[in-house]
């Protein structure tokens, strides 16, 4: 009896059981898993506690009677450095123009948002022509291509570096340029309230055009020669071809450069902290470096890992919205 | 049983012997240390910590060199923050102790130094030095002054003699030198001010106020002195015409300038005195900034060293010696005769190195001489905060979109408002 039991629990085990559990696949993906919850899934739920929490480390723990000057906190005899426990209120805040971290969220916003849909635009634009430009087979064709690539392999700490230069009143070759052109207005483009954030798109468009340039010209390569051969047959003129052969062939290479590029404007902060930092009034800071502003400089910790919160939403937005677009496209 | 026995034995011998080879193993002092000078100061301090070692056998000075002074301020307080290795010692601004002290990066330095240590420093030095954090009524005592700067006008001596004009004197003086030394293609003075508060503090202190006091947590924006003192800045470009117009984003640029004739003078640091000596080749003049009504004036700047909070004794004690063997007068003066920093000991001032060197620096001693104009480095609780005010002000002035008045006084408003938390009755 005994056998004839442990006999068919062993059949079992190697017929049904056994052939499902595969452990090396898991075992391989371990080390990953690992990492992507070391360095994503876990800072991902710190940012969301710590935006909770209020905590100015620069400061003395003294306790005064305040309500920390947040919207929803009642006064009470507090220390002035925390950790305190404020639960959504540097959101409220946030959504509050008339608070400090209203007035510096929404003006982040807006100059990421002008920031965002003028660089990606232009530089998509400018990656296209280069791309049509260079996609011919001439001679030294290739130091044209290596002439519009050639910022891309520049750090971003080098390109706003010379571009800073660039920018010099009097001299910089940028403020020459343009006076040659008639412009006679104000040439301090870093530290100008005005002009700022224009020379961080400048900046920003001159960099990542030769990028996505790339992807244009992998793009343009790829196109089947025949469908042109009958559009020329046909008659069709350079333009028809480009707008109604080349540009739709291209949605696919169009949709996934504009996300790469609008993701990347979001991530971008290199240049600012080289360029703008001095421009302490705000007016070129966008997210991410006010980010960086508030947890560095003004340890404003809380409010720092809130704006982290919203940094992150929106990534994950804009990832799930390439996500649905490209699986659509695949069907 | 015996298995185990035989492990616990085994584990037992390990630690042991690690710990007497922990013992002999020299006394690690690791000092964070920012580049803000255009010298071979990286070679000097490895010169520095392989002469100290050879003398103090069983001490190992690491200098770790993290960049600018804010990056070096924040890998400490994030590494702190982290749980990760800390240095014993870091060398940051002067201005940063308010912030560091605050977040429990650093301690006081009270248990080893004595008045007479202290005594022989200029006391300009020691101005930033003092915290009062438990507000029990006694300052502690926080930042050894090391590598120290102030403002100074930097004058072309030989282009204003051939001119006919002697150094200034006072405000008068300077811009009406200054509007006259303009030519098309020269600027009278250069006056970097996009990062305003130091280069502006020696006009304040001219004028016949500081903009700050001995307190942590008061501020004099919109006194009367001050206004006359932006109104000053923006005459130099209105009236006088001698100095661009509006905000000069020009520190990095005005030396190679001054030294190339460009401009007849510039505020700058004294840490530019090197490279602009090396490089000019007319007779350089330096000097403390004329006062409004005569007299001088500067402000005092640079780094200072901290002891990190959480040294443990040993290694305390090792980086005390080191920092009191490299805050010697021998070796005050020849870091400043290397690096272009201010000597930090007054009786370094009679060691013959010095008298050697400024017989062929005639500079360097003027630029020493300028310390009995020095006043306070701008220095509050929430530095940074309080002073992105007054620059936001400061260059709304200089963008033309207010007055200095109106300007000020919307600044003093802020600045008191954030202050207020930290004003004791």
């Amino acid at each position: 009896m005994m056998t004839a039991n442990t006999f068919d629990l062993h059949t079992y085990w190697t017929r049904h059981l056994r052939p499902r559990l595969k452990p090396l696949p898991y075992l391989l993906l371990l080390p990953t898993v690992y990492f992507v919850y070391l360095f994503t899934i876990m800072p991902t739920f710190k940012v969301l506690r710590d935006s909770q929490t209020y905590y100015h480390p620069n400061r003395p723990a003294r306790e005064i009677m305040s309500d920390l000057s947040l919207p929803g906190i009642e006064e009470a005899k507090r220390s002035i450095r925390g950790p305190h426990d404020v639960g959504f209120a540097y959101f409220r805040a946030m959504f509050d123009p008339d608070t400090v971290e209203g007035e510096r969220f929404f003006r982040a916003m807006r100059n990421t948002i002008i920031y965002v849909v003028t660089t990606v635009p232009i530089s998509m634009l400018l990656a296209f022509t280069f791309a049509v430009l260079v996609n011919r087979r001439l001679r030294w064709i290739g130091s044209a291509r290596i002439a519009f690539f050639y910022p891309t392999m520049l750090p971003m700490v080098s390109a706003a570096t010379i571009w800073l230069f660039f920018f010099t009143p009097e001299y910089g070759l940028w403020n020459a340029a343009l006076r040659w052109f008639g412009y006679h207005g104000a040439e301090n483009w870093v530290i100008n309230p005005d002009l700022a954030l224009v020379g961080l798109i400048i900046v920003a468009i001159w960099k990542n055009a030769g990028y996505f340039m790339i992807f244009y010209l992998a793009g343009l390569q790829n196109l089947p020669e025949d469908v042109y051969e009958a559009a020329a047959l046909d008659g069709a003129s350079w333009w028809v071809q480009m707008f109604r052969i080349t540009l739709p062939l291209l949605r696919r290479t169009t949709l996934f450069v504009s996300v790469v590029a609008i993701i990347s404007a979001f991530q971008t902060i290199d240049h600012a902290l080289v360029m703008t930092y001095e421009l302490v009034t705000g007016e070129a800071d966008l997210l991410l470096y006010e980010i960086y502003n508030q947890r560095f400089i003004l340890q404003n910790y809380g409010f720092a890992n809130a704006l982290t919160v919203v940094m992150i939403a929106i990534l994950l937005g804009l990832t799930i919205i390439n996500f649905l677009i490209s699986e659509r496209e695949n069907e | 049983m015996k298995m185990r026995i035989l492990l616990i034995l085994a584990l037992l011998l390990t630690t042991g012997t690690a710990a007497i080879a922990h013992a002999q193993d020299p006394v690690v002092v690791e000092i964070y240390f920012p580049i803000a000078v255009d010298s071979p100061i990286t070679e000097t301090l490895e010169g520095y910590a392989a002469t100290f070692e050879e003398a103090n056998p069983g001490v190992d000075i690491v200098f770790s060199y993290e960049g600018g002074y804010s990056d070096v301020k924040n890998k400490l307080l994030t590494t702190m923050e982290g749980g990760g290795d800390l240095p014993a010692l870091g060398i940051m601004l002067a201005t940063d102790i308010y912030d560091l002290r605050n977040a429990e990066a650093i301690v006081p330095w009270d248990a080893y130094i004595s008045d007479d240590y202290l005594a022989d420093f200029f006391p300009t030095w020691l101005e930033n030095s003092y915290y009062d954090y438990d507000l029990d009524g006694t300052a502690e005592f926080y930042g050894i002054p090391f590598q120290r700067s102030t403002v100074l006008l930097y004058y072309n001596k030989t282009m204003l003699e051939e001119n006919g004009f002697a150094a200034p004197t006072n405000w008068e003086e300077l811009a009406t030198t200054a509007q006259a030394l303009t030519t098309a293609d020269r600027w009278g003075i250069l006056n970097p001010n996009s990062w305003p508060y130091w280069v502006f503090q020696p006009f304040a202190i001219g004028a016949g106020q500081n903009i700050v006091s001995e307190s942590d947590s008061e501020v004099f924006f919109d006194a009367p002195e001050v206004v006359e003192a932006l109104q000053f800045w923006v005459d130099l470009y209105e009236v006088y015409g001698a100095t661009p117009a509006g905000v000069q984003s020009n520190w990095g640029d005005a030396p190679g300038l001054f030294a190339d004739g460009a401009a007849a003078m510039i505020l700058h640091s004294t840490g530019s005195l090197p490279s602009i000596l090396a490089k000019a080749d007319f007779e350089v003049g330096v000097m403390a900034v004329p006062g409004k009504e005569g007299g001088y004036a500067t402000v005092s700047g640079g780094g200072n060293l901290y002891l990190v909070a959480g040294t443990d004794d040993a290694t305390a004690e090792a980086a005390w010696n080191f920092v009191q063997w490299l805050t010697s007068p021998e070796m005050a003066v020849d870091w400043s005769i290397n690096s272009g920093y201010i000597t930090t000991r007054q009786s370094g001032l009679e060691l013959d190195t010095w008298t050697a060197y400024v017989a062929e620096n005639p500079q360097a001693a003027d630029a020493v001489a300028a310390l009995e104009y020095t006043g306070r480095e701008f220095s509050v609780q929430q530095l940074n905060d309080v002073r992105n005010i007054l620059h936001s002000y400061i260059l709304s002035v200089l963008n033309g979109e207010a007055t200095p008045a109106e300007a000020l006084a919307a600044a003093q408003a802020e600045a008191a408002a954030i202050l207020s938390i930290y004003v004791m009755e």
